[in-house]
């Protein structure tokens, strides 16, 4: 009886913890979105959490002061004396009231009590002009104004669909052969050229832009889809032959050598025993792969390039903002527009997720 | 059981943990050493590529004016001579600017079958040093930085232009302050660097027209009465000034325009040109007088929306709300051409809003422009780039544009009357009648100092956190980098 109790007692605690880590953790994503269903001017003026009920001061009536009060020097306002600073940041009154500047240029306070405010101002805007495009209004010669739809995101979104879906299956399907080779399989300088896999993992891929870029241009492949498919499989490859082969190395041997004593080849072994028993660390490098190369800017940034036609999400997103960066507002819908998949894949492999993690660490 | 045959390991091989780090240390080491190598090999690649690429360059130039004979490259271009060839654009401007520039490039495509594929980036800067070196130079790219052409010019990567286009012509539609600004040193002597297409004026002070006049205040025709309406709209309960120099990254690139318009307003175009070669530092106290001019606006917090505090968090951009509250909460904004953009929307230009030139200080130095402007530059030569090389140089080519609002055409064939509106028709005027034009000068200077130290250094003076003498070696210390 009394074990029990001190087990849901710390059962709680971890639970409670945990809630705040994860509050504390999702704060910035919930601000985000709540901005992102806001108006371009009210996120200038006010915070996004000022939409649910807050204490606030609310304007109850208004003081005018004589036209020419010196506000350099002290003022009265109700029979008490303050100066020009205090009544900028908002002064509190012996009656409680706080008194503020309305507009010191007409001489006006505020009277203010505080109050339950909220703040429901909400638009659908930025949505739309993520989704469906800006739309710009171009003067002509003849002074009428053409409306023009700007480019949306749904060609991008495409666009990096064709890029992220083929990154990610090249390259595991790549790194999944190579781990079964690398841990089963006897060849010569198989451990150096495990090792030189390995050593790739520390290689910063920026210092292979330009080579490649330069042997892309001699192929004709900058800006093509190809061209970024091999550049993600190969920036990609290191790190997934590493984490197959530590999963694949673990499975119990006793298997492949029932197997192989009923006569099965090596590819029997791999596509019937390898390939399902390896789904789960499959799944959880394909969620990491696919999050790399969907969120990836550098990369697209300098093979495939900002052409509308094979433009990907994030240089889109970026361009959005427009030239000077006035359209800044839309940074907080097109960046959940653009989450919206990632945590497609994440929620439908997310159970296989937590058993990659785990795969490898506990044997029985 | 013999594990010979079956080609299975008996176990799945290990690596020793010693043997593994060891190994991933040294590749590092490696890494390390093959970057700082790969850079020595660079510069010496990019140190022969020039004189390899010069003499083909020649060559092609002294072929090139026995077909002159039929015509300049535009008016063979526009004679259907280069139909179906494809010509490719890269530049920084991105969204509505994109969609305004294919329209002003529309007529000529169709009339002349060339198609300009134009790839904007919000990268550009750092894009185009990649696919230059990449060897997948664009045929035409455009720099709103003359100062991070200049790189490229001296290490060969940049066609004269000077070659094909018409001097004279050049002469006629440029102001000569222009084809000096485009005039850069490259390996063999000097070389023009390109062609000015679209630009802006930066020496405009900007207020809400309105209530400007319902208050009673009047523009200011000399530095002096600048100060005293500043006085008199401080006395009157505002704070006269509405200034924000955040910019993410680029945060004090404001602040630069200012203290390079005063600059312009103290001392000769001369001194200024120095300057921004750094052969006049910046602890000189010519350039620190100027400093000292912006400080008195800037740092009295009676003259500041938000007081000094807020400048430096400010988003340049949004600085310019409080003027357009009613009633105003501040009056006056000094910024390029361009912040119209920034405007809360469903104002009028002229009636809501209207600027007025920075007053000169020392009217010895006459009434002097700061402008910016995107000048096109070349790199690969090809007949139908020539001529789409020289259609740049005409005010055709912005006139849609320029129709459409926010840019001045610096051709002195654009008419005026292709402004929208009066106000900026007057910007057109400024540009076309200024005595002095001199580009924004932070664009010009190295970019350690240009786009590094200047910025930083006149951030940190602001916010307070070093004195101005401090900050003036600061920005200094960038040249030497």
């Amino acid at each position: 009886m009394k074990r029990t109790r001190k087990k849901t007692m710390s059962k709680t605690i971890v639970n409670v913890v945990l809630a705040f880590i994860c509050l504390i953790w999702l704060i910035p994503t919930v601000g985000l979105l709540v901005s992102s269903f806001r108006p371009a001017v009210d996120i200038l003026q006010t915070g996004w959490w000022t939409v649910f009920p807050h204490r606030d001061y609310v304007t109850q009536s208004t003081i005018t002061l004589p036209k020419d009060t010196d506000l350099r020097q002290p003022i009265e306002v109700n029979g008490e004396v303050f100066d020009d600073d205090q009544l900028r940041s908002g002064v509190t009154a012996q009656d409680g009231s706080r008194l503020i500047w309305e507009n010191r240029r007409a001489r006006t306070i505020q009277v203010q009590q505080p109050d339950w405010k909220v703040n429901t101002n909400f638009t659908l805007e930025n949505y739309n002009g993520v989704l469906t495009g800006k739309s710009f209004e171009i003067m002509q010669a003849d002074g009428t104004i053409k409306a023009q739809k700007g480019e949306g995101l749904s060609k991008a979104f495409l666009n990096t669909m064709v890029v992220t879906i083929p990154s990610t299956i090249i390259p595991i399907l790549i790194a999944t052969f190579a781990a079964y080779a690398f841990a089963w399989l006897r060849f010569p300088l198989r451990r150096s050229m495990f090792v030189a896999v390995i050593m790739m993992l520390v290689v910063p891929l920026q210092v292979a832009l330009i080579p490649i870029l330069k042997d892309y241009t001699a192929l004709g492949l900058n800006g093509s889809y190809l061209g970024i498919w091999i550049a993600h499989t190969g920036f990609g490859l290191p790190l997934t032959i590493y984490f197959m082969y530590t999963f694949i190395s673990q499975l119990p041997k006793d298997l492949f050598e029932s197997a192989f004593m009923d006569g099965a080849s090596n590819f029997t072994i791999f596509t019937r025993l390898i390939l399902p028993l390896s789904v789960p660390a499959i799944a959880s490098i394909g969620i990491f792969q696919f999050l790399w190369v969907w969120n990836d800017y550098l990369v697209s940034l300098v093979f495939i390039g900002s052409q509308p036609d094979v433009q990907v999400m994030s240089m889109r997103i970026a361009a959005m903002v427009g030239s000077k960066g006035s359209d800044w507002h839309l940074l907080t819908a097109a960046a959940f527009v653009s989450m919206l998949m990632p945590l497609t894949v994440f929620f439908a492999l997310q159970k296989y997720f937590v058993r990659g993690l785990l795969g490898g660490s506990v044997k029985g | 059981m013999n594990d010979k045959g079956m080609g299975l390991l008996k176990k799945p091989f290990k690596f020793g943990y010693t043997l593994m780090l060891s190994m991933v240390l040294i590749m590092a080491l490696l890494v390390a050493a093959c970057s700082s190598g790969s850079g020595g090999s660079n510069s010496t690649a990019s140190e022969e590529a020039p004189a390899t690429a010069t003499p083909e360059a020649s060559t092609e130039a002294t072929k090139e004016p026995a077909g002159n004979a039929d015509g300049s490259p535009l008016e063979q271009a526009l004679a259907g001579n280069y139909k179906g060839t494809k010509v490719s654009m890269f530049g920084p401007f991105v969204d509505v600017d994109q969609v305004k520039f294919e329209e002003s490039i529309k007529a000529f495509e169709e009339q002349t079958g060339i198609d300009i594929q134009y790839e904007g980036s919000k990268e550009f800067e750092a894009t185009i040093s990649i696919r230059i070196d990449g060897g997948n130079a664009p045929d035409i790219s455009d720099f709103p930085q003359p100062g991070l052409l200049a790189n490229f010019v001296k290490s060969g990567k940049v066609i004269d232009v000077s070659q094909f286009l018409d001097a004279d012509k050049l002469k006629g539609n440029y102001n000569q302050s222009w084809l000096d600004m485009a005039t850069m040193e490259g390996p063999n002597g000097s070389i023009m660097a390109g062609v000015w297409n679209r630009s802006s004026v930066k020496s405009l002070v900007w207020y809400p027209k309105k209530e400007f006049d319902d208050a009673g205040y009047t523009v200011p025709k000399t530095w002096d009465e600048l100060l005293a309406l500043t006085e008199q709209i401080a006395a009157d309960g505002d704070p006269a000034w509405a200034i924000g120099i955040e910019s993410g990254a680029a945060t004090g690139w404001p602040a630069t325009d200012w203290i390079e318009d005063i600059m312009l307003r103290t001392t000769t175009p001369e001194n200024y040109d120095k300057w921004v070669k750094g052969e006049l530092p910046f602890t000189d106290p010519v350039v620190k007088n100027a400093f000292e001019k912006l400080s008195q606006i800037w740092l009295n917090d009676d003259y500041v929306y938000g007081g000094r505090k807020s400048i430096v968090t400010t988003a340049f951009g949004d600085s310019v709300t409080p003027m357009f509250d009613h009633p105003p909460k501040a009056w006056l904004h000094r910024q390029a051409s361009f912040i119209t953009s920034f405007f809360p929307e469903g104002l009028k230009s002229g009636e809501d809003y209207d600027w007025f030139y920075l007053p000169s200080i020392d009217e010895a130095y006459g009434n002097p422009v700061l402008v910016a402007g995107d000048l096109y530059a070349m790199h690969n030569d090809r007949p139908e780039v020539r001529a789409v090389m020289e259609f740049f140089t005409t005010g055709e080519s912005i006139k849609t544009w320029v129709q459409s609002g926010g840019v001045i055409a610096p051709m002195n064939d654009a008419s005026l009357d292709w402004y929208p509106t009066d106000v900026e028709r007057r910007m057109g005027e400024l540009v076309k009648n200024a005595s002095t034009l001199r580009f924004d000068g932070s664009d010009l200077m190295p970019g350690s100092v240009g786009a590094g130290t200047f910025w930083k250094g006149t951030t940190d003076y602001i916010s307070g956190t070093v004195d101005l003498d401090g900050a003036l070696k600061e920005i200094q210390s960038g040249f030497n980098n």
